[in-house]
């Protein structure tokens, strides 16, 4: 089997920066849409992030096993948010993040 | 330097272009795209270091799924609104790039080698899996519910 070899440095940085960027798409969004994008560009950090723990021959079964959950959570948080989308577009016709009240008390 | 190196920043660079093409993006169908291809970039990283399980979990279950529904909602919720960000996130973001400037110049060479997983199906994965799938199935039961006006119950 091949054994490749790579900086984890590289990996970490490119993972904080993304980490940025989906921060950035958070504060600026406007409309749930791009909370989504950006929430989904913050789990895309977080499985980088995870990637340096395979390097541990000891913990490379349990990095595994966090990493197959940490998938499902995700998706299923993202899944509870697209539903959220979908209820409050039938509810208020409008997903603008300025439509979305404090605790729900609008709905 | 190795071909996996550079693989490595190349894919890396990608997943970083992609994910700013995804801000930048003023069509939230584009900007969608742009997401999904930044993960498509950081599941190529997964893959370059031999871990194809992981590899095909984030593909199929991100991309595949969770992400071909975002692109379709923001398809139907095709809006072009602009940003609203604040000039003064460009001090956080500065110091930002320059600490990870410094560390990346003065790193100490730490490497990730996992070409070791010995993924074996076992009892304890088959009771995991199990167990994350029916969850899974739980909550969109729940979620249907709640979409269809139930009270979630």
């Amino acid at each position: 089997m091949i054994d490749p070899v790579i900086d984890v440095a590289t990996i970490l940085i490119t993972s904080v920066s993304i980490l940025m960027i989906a921060y950035l798409m958070a504060i600026s969004s406007k409309d749930l849409i791009r909370l989504l994008i950006s929430l989904e560009l913050m789990f895309a950090s977080v499985f980088l992030a995870l990637l340096p723990l395979f390097s541990i021959e000891s913990l490379i079964n349990e990095s595994l096993g966090i990493a197959v959950i940490t998938v499902f959570t995700s998706s299923s948080e993202l899944l509870v948010l697209i539903a959220t989308i979908v209820k409050l577009d039938k509810l208020k016709e409008d997903i603008t993040t300025s439509s979305i009240f404090a605790g729900g008390e609008g709905l | 330097m190795a071909l996996e190196v550079y693989t490595l920043i190349v894919l890396s660079a990608l997943a970083v272009i992609f994910a700013i093409g995804s801000l930048l993006s003023k069509d939230n169908f584009y900007s969608a795209l742009y997401m999904s291809l930044t993960l498509v970039a950081v599941s190529g990283i997964y893959a370059l270091v031999n871990l194809q399980e992981i590899f095909i979990l984030i593909t199929f279950i991100f991309v595949g799924a969770i992400g071909i529904v975002t692109v379709s909602l923001a398809a139907v919720y095709r809006f072009k609104p602009s940003l609203q960000l604040s000039k003064l996130w460009i001090i956080p973001s500065a110091i930002t790039v320059v600490v990870l400037s410094y560390v990346y110049f003065t790193k100490v060479p730490v490497v990730v080698s996992a070409g070791k997983l010995s993924f074996h199906l076992d009892f304890g994965y088959v009771l995991l899996f199990s167990a994350l799938t029916s969850l899974v199935v739980l909550l969109m039961l729940s979620v249907l519910s709640i979409s269809r006006g139930g009270s979630g119950d």
